[in-house]
């Protein structure tokens, strides 16, 4: 593969190209769905192909197949360079990426144990006994869904830099979904675990962190209540509170929304943007869902300082985000497939500890709202106005929890709600693994908090 | 690639499965090819075109299912594909409500789906479309940056299955979308606009650009506003989102074994005697129709909630056996990896008497949504939401657009309190057709 790859980038460059990047997308990858004590369904599925890039004219051509022949890649070279060609006549910026010195490497991220290592037959067995474990954890427990997944991922990256590196990723998730009832209430309570790891991410599997918590959360929600609604105090957990992270201002630093002005933070590097208490970073090296150690354009990663001490002092970058902002690429950039050209990613993302406990957070806190647990969140980033759904909630009285409530969730202004984070604790966790979407594209990514306060965020309520 | 023949990769898998010991199976070959321009800053981006093959392959044993798929169709791969399938449906254990899979059938072709000017669509000629999208939203306000694009897709898949279901079908799809972003200081003036259909002639790009544009602009000089309880009017982007959930929720398995809030809402009455919904996947030129279901069952028009009751669910074959009722012909397959799911196609909403003009101008105080999603827990069916893009009515009048405010509550509260649907409404893709309605009363969270 490599040689067909090396060929590519060699006859681009030969027919004009003034950038010309081939890559190689494989991924293999087995599920196992558990519904209610039934291993109803085994699933494999291999996708593999080619993406060809190319800057001709200044303008970008892209394209890609999974005709794996000399004649499929050609061809897709040919459709890459065409398509450049076809829009050089219209009025745009010129397309142009970073000068990158080469790399040549290859990665093979090691596992305990290796998912094609277990049969499946052993994992059925596994998931049922962790399936099982909700289903019984009380008569309410109605309906119970276990999923499992593990993929293995190998890249190769060729451009015409001379980078030439492969990295081979495994990576395991399992997820719990668990519906409770009682006459007409209907809740539901969801756990995962997921990780660049093997399956011994399952065995590890502890069912009282696990599929238990999802039942005892479904069966929990059952009688909480609507919340309040207007501006509050809010103090979020570790996965809230990264989704906040990732939302309200991870994706604004993405160099392409930088560059293409559709980020609200374009204009503010050097500037302070955030209380003092606020440190962001997104580091790929990191072991978490979004881990690597190559991105899809070959750049070795690093971890990146977006806020430090509350100023701004970095963007995500691509190569091409890197040449028109002045900025160095230390591995943004990722493609979902070889179908799909790189664009700037978050990996691993967080809010750095303070030095302060959960409970004196709290203490501080006459009357708010505890925010526990993610569903989905997104942003607009041109107008920084962020919303992030929330799995369950309690009142904050005089400094402690008191009314449970469910389906809650909270928006903001980003360089508000920056501003107003008042208090960060020291008990960070990072463990929200997860598919972010952009620009049509899903990613492994990975983000997390201490507990942390912002004073002053709208809260969705119903009362 | 025209030349690609997916029935032959798929025999070749029936041929190897037809020797085996298998119950049921199904086999599914697919080809897509793609072009789009995008736009991203100042103008556009990037030309690309993407070729695609596929083969997914689901085997039942002893009621117990194996799924595999690959992106190739050479006979090696095509081979082992159905060999991981039929080891893992060993494996699988047996679900209890599966009852088989459905058999041939006959329908009238479902006219105008595929634009074989789509298949010749050039690059060249493809980046017109986003030019005169920049170019509309230039005319309105110069000096905006976008994102956005246009593509244009053509796909043949062919089904086959072991209870002699054979058919191949071929499709084209174009979309358009532009969001541009205007700045006036530290004031953003923002939205989006898109459209979509069969052929070049459903999208006006001029159009979706101006509108865009002029969307944006209205957008300057937004406000918090305070947290009360108010009529909402939402505009057909908006309310399609309620109707597409409810829809959506009452769909196939899980409408089925009772895991959303409509589970329990067949025959019930659920929205104002007004209120009628139809599901139309045999719409001609309609991008959400076809002439059968992922499963090879013919499309047909359902009336889902009619007098303001819903009459039925949208079934597969599975979600259909449970209930013990037909299949609706609803079966949905994302493509050749994914499971056979259920959901809606054309959903059409009945428009009202009177006009959207009049809505506003009857609402003393009220908030006018132009963007949110009214989407749902599926499973509680409360939603909490942020007003995207709105703007706050009084006294019958459109004043300025509102920022971070949200609203919240049960969305069958939101069915309940529909009282006004507009006679005018937007087409989308020329088969779902969405009204505006004005909701009586809707409790918001502002500042």
């Amino acid at each position: 593969m490599r040689e067909l790859l090396e060929f590519v980038v060699e006859r681009g460059v030969d027919g004009g190209a003034s950038f010309c990047e081939a890559r190689y997308f494989e991924e293999r990858a087995n599920s196992v769905s558990v519904e209610n004590g039934v291993a109803r369904a085994l699933s494999s599925g291999i996708l593999r192909g080619i993406g060809v890039r190319v800057i001709v004219n200044g303008r970008w051509g892209f394209a890609s197949t999974n005709l794996l022949s000399k004649e499929g890649a050609k061809r897709a070279l040919r459709d890459a360079v065409s398509g450049a060609k076809s829009i050089t006549a219209h009025v745009s910026e010129e397309a142009k990426v970073f000068e990158a010195k080469p790399s040549t490497d290859t990665v093979v991220h090691d596992v305990k144990m290796k998912p094609e290592d277990i049969s499946p037959e052993e994992k059925v067995k596994r998931i049922l006994e962790i399936e099982r474990d909700a289903r019984t954890f009380s008569d309410r427990v109605k309906d119970t869904l276990v999923t499992y997944r593990d993929v293995i991922t190998r890249i190769i990256v060729c451009n015409s830099f001379r980078t030439l590196v492969e990295e081979v990723t495994p990576r395991t998730i399992i997820s719990c979904r668990v519906i409770a009832k009682e006459g007409d209430n209907m809740q539901e309570g969801y756990e995962s675990i997921g990780n660049v790891a093997g399956y011994e991410l399952v065995e590890g599997v502890e069912p009282e962190n696990f599929s238990i918590k999802a039942a005892r959360k479904a069966v929990s929600l059952l009688g909480a209540n609507a919340p309040p609604r207007g501006m509050f105090s809010v103090v979020v957990d570790s996965k809230v509170g990264g989704l906040f992270i990732h939302e309200a201002i991870g994706h604004n630093s993405e160099g392409d929304h930088v560059f293409s002005g559709q980020s609200i933070i374009a204009d503010k590097i050097g500037q302070k943007i955030a209380s003092e208490h606020v440190t962001i970073i997104d580091d790929p090296t990191r072991q978490g869902y979004g881990h690597f150690i190559y991105d899809h354009e070959g750049t070795r990663a690093k971890p990146h300082i977006i806020i430090k001490d509350g100023v701004l002092v970095g963007f995500l970058h691509s190569l091409e985000s890197a040449a028109k902002l002045g900025g160095v690429p230390e591995g943004s950039a990722r493609a979902q497939s070889h179908h799909h050209p790189p664009i700037v990613r978050m990996s691993n993302t967080f809010l750095a500890p303070g030095d302060m406990t959960a409970e004196e957070i709290f203490e501080d806190v006459d009357y708010g709202v505890y925010l526990s647990g993610s569903q989905y969140g997104y942003v607009e980033c041109q107008k920084g106005q962020f919303t992030c759904k929330v799995e369950e909630a309690w009142l904050i009285e005089k400094g402690e929890l008191t009314e449970h409530l469910r389906d809650v969730a909270v928006s903001g202004l980003t360089l508000e709600a920056l501003k107003n984070i008042s208090a960060v604790g020291r008990d960070l966790r990072i463990g929200m693994p997860g598919m972010c979407g952009k620009s049509g594209q899903g990613m492994y990514v990975d983000a997390g908090a201490p507990h942390f306060r912002i004073d002053g965020l709208v809260v969705g309520g119903r009362r | 690639m025209k030349s690609v023949d997916l029935t032959i990769s798929a025999e070749k898998a029936v041929s190897i499965l037809s020797k085996l010991d298998v119950d049921f199976y199904d086999v599914v070959a697919s080809y897509s090819r793609s072009i789009s321009i995008s736009v991203y800053g100042r103008g556009i981006r990037e030309a690309s075109s993407r070729v695609d093959v596929g083969l997914g392959v689901r085997v039942f044993k002893n009621r117990s299912l194996g799924v595999a798929y690959t992106q190739s169709l050479e006979d090696d791969d095509v081979e082992a594909a159905v060999k991981r399938a039929v080891g893992y449906a060993r494996v699988a254990q047996p679900d209890p409500y599966f009852k088989g899979m459905p058999g041939p059938s006959t329908a009238p072709e479902v006219q105008g789906l595929c634009d074989k000017k789509i298949i010749d669509l050039t690059l060249e000629e493809a980046s017109l479309i986003p030019r005169s999208m920049i170019d509309a939203c230039e005319s309105v306000r110069r000096g905006g940056t976008y994102s956005g694009g246009f593509s244009a897709g053509h796909s043949k898949a062919c089904l086959i299955t072991s209870t002699g279901v054979h058919i191949d079908v071929e499709k084209t799809l174009v979309s358009a979308y532009i969001q541009p972003v205007y700045r006036d200081g530290s004031d953003v003036g923002s939205s989006y606009e898109f459209d979509y259909g069969i052929s070049l002639s459903d999208i006006d790009p001029y159009w979706i650009g101006s509108r865009a544009a002029q969307k944006a602009v209205e957008q300057f000089g937004s406000k918090k506003v305070r947290g009360e309880t108010l009529p909402l009017i939402l505009l057909p982007e908006s309310s399609g989102s309620i109707f597409s959930s409810l829809l959506s929720a009452a769909s196939g398995e899980q409408a089925a074994k009772g895991r959303t809030f409509a589970s329990k809402l067949l025959g019930k009455k659920i929205a104002p005697e007004d209120l009628e919904i139809v599901d139309d996947g045999t719409i001609p030129g309609a991008v959400a129709s076809s002439t059968y279901d992922g499963e090879g069952v013919p499309r047909r028009p359902v009336r889902v909630v009619e007098g303001g009751t819903m009459l039925t669910f949208l079934h597969n074959s599975y979600s259909a056996g449970i209930m013990n009722v037909e299949s609706t012909g609803h079966a949905t397959r994302g493509g050749y990896g994914t499971y056979v799911g259920a959901g809606p196609s054309n959903i059409r909403v009945r428009p009202g008497e009177g006009t959207l003009d009049e809505m506003i101008h009857e609402t003393g105080r009220g908030i006018l949504v132009v963007n949110a999603s009214f989407s749902p827990n599926m499973v509680s069916g409360e939603f909490s939401t942020t007003i995207d893009e709105g703007f706050l009515i009084e006294n019958g009048e459109r004043k300025h657009p509102v920022k971070n405010l949200m609203a919240g509550g049960h969305i069958l509260d939101i069915l309940r309190n529909i009282d006004l649907i507009s006679k005018e409404g937007r087409l989308f893709g020329k088969g779902h057709f969405f009204p505006a309605v004005r909701i009586r009363e809707v409790k918001l969270s502002g500042e």
